[in-house]
């Protein structure tokens, strides 16, 4: 062990176990996952850092979304992502996910997969080397120390949002609300009952006005 | 062989035409009605393999072009030379309500196909029997893969229109 460490472990033990247990969800959306699997085994071997694959998303706490995202796949996203327990860490892997990709213009491509759940971090490329993927997970340590890894924290509080966003390609959800909805909306006719049901809202609204 | 095969669909069908392929295929130019026929007149002939059907829109001449190709598993039925061409049948249809025979009564195997064409041109088969979605999640005012689907304008109406979720940094 790296005795350099030895304060944070003591100090923060739940982070430091979150970052070295990072378990990657198995789930295949567009042509990136063809780099995970010489990640996971023995060429790169993702578990000197970590990370495993997990068949289940009820085992995993790191959802790596590889590639393009149609917009059936992105049902099948929203629901993997809402099975994963909590802490949970996104991140998009190839431009596909950041804006659309080569897929920019195509009828049937989310563009931007922030737009629908929420992304710790983006590795861009097309496609990105199994390397690229250690650089992402080395950066995912860091944002976990400094808890700027919040994704999860960020869905729960703009869930109200992102569902609505959801609906909007998706229509109807067959699925209820994982979360009360009601907390914060994007769009502006939602801001009365923000402000009702959470205070400390206005005043971080203020502070921005202010700003 | 092959000479003889194209006279022959000559001699048997009206209106065949039969266009320059290339030493691999022989492209044969049919009317919409003719499909089945000369698909099971092929048939009889060896052909016993549908490769794929496609699907060409031509928007200057208003029309779609289904292209059927056909090919075959064993060799020695057919022709006997070893070096018989595959059958490109092509055949047109009207933009405007566009709807051609089916062709599952002579190839099973036309039925994906069909379903993912009537899906992505929005061409009636008639006489198939489950002309439901396929491949896509949405409905389209316009099937998605004709050339006036403009894709742009669709993702600006539909994917671009979705807010970016406000985040407080």
């Amino acid at each position: 062990m790296d005795r350099n460490q030895l304060m944070k472990w003591i100090k923060t033990p739940t982070k430091m176990a979150h970052k070295y247990s990072l378990n990657a969800v198995y789930f295949c959306t567009g042509c990136g996952i063809i780099e995970v699997p010489p990640t996971i085994t023995t060429r790169w071997d993702a578990e000197r850092f970590g990370v495993v694959a997990t068949a289940t998303p009820r085992h995993a706490n790191l959802f790596l979304i590889t590639g393009y995202v149609s917009v059936k796949t992105l049902r099948a996203i929203i629901r993997t992502y809402e099975q994963m327990p909590e802490p949970k860490y996104t991140v998009g892997f190839g431009s596909c996910t950041i804006n659309g990709g080569m897929y920019w213009d195509s009828y049937n491509t989310i563009n931007q997969l922030d737009k629908y759940i929420p992304v710790d971090g983006y590795i861009a490329g097309c496609m990105p080397r199994p390397e690229a993927i250690f650089i992402a997970v080395t950066h995912l340590w860091t944002l976990i120390d400094k808890d700027m890894a919040d994704g999860y924290k960020r869905y729960r509080k703009n869930y109200g949002a992102y569902r609505a966003n959801q609906e909007m390609v998706l229509g109807e959800l067959e699925w209820p609300p994982l979360f009360p909805t009601e907390i914060h909306t994007n769009t502006g006719e939602g801001e009365t009952d923000a402000t009702a049901a959470t205070p400390t809202m206005t005043e971080r609204e203020k502070d921005d006005e202010l700003a | 062989m092959t000479s003889s095969l194209s006279t022959r669909l000559d001699a048997t069908f009206k209106g065949v035409e039969l266009g320059s392929g290339d030493d691999d295929r022989l492209a044969v130019s049919i009317p919409r009605e003719a499909v089945v026929p000369v698909l099971t007149f092929l048939k009889e002939e060896g052909y016993d393999y549908l490769q794929l059907i496609s699907c060409v829109d031509w928007i200057d001449r208003g029309e779609f072009e289904l292209v059927y190709l056909l090919s075959f598993y064993t060799e020695d039925e057919v022709g006997g030379d070893g070096g018989k061409q595959d059958v490109l049948l092509k055949t047109t249809v009207p933009r405007e309500q566009a709807s051609a025979p089916t062709a599952i009564g002579v190839f099973a195997i036309a039925e994906p196909h069909e379903r993912e064409i009537h899906e992505l041109y929005g061409i009636h088969f008639e006489g198939h029997p489950r002309l439901t979605p396929l491949l896509l999640d949405r409905d389209y005012e316009i099937p998605p893969f004709r050339k006036d689907f403009d894709t742009k304008q669709y993702v600006a109406d539909v994917f671009d229109r979705v807010p970016p979720v406000e985040e407080e940094g």
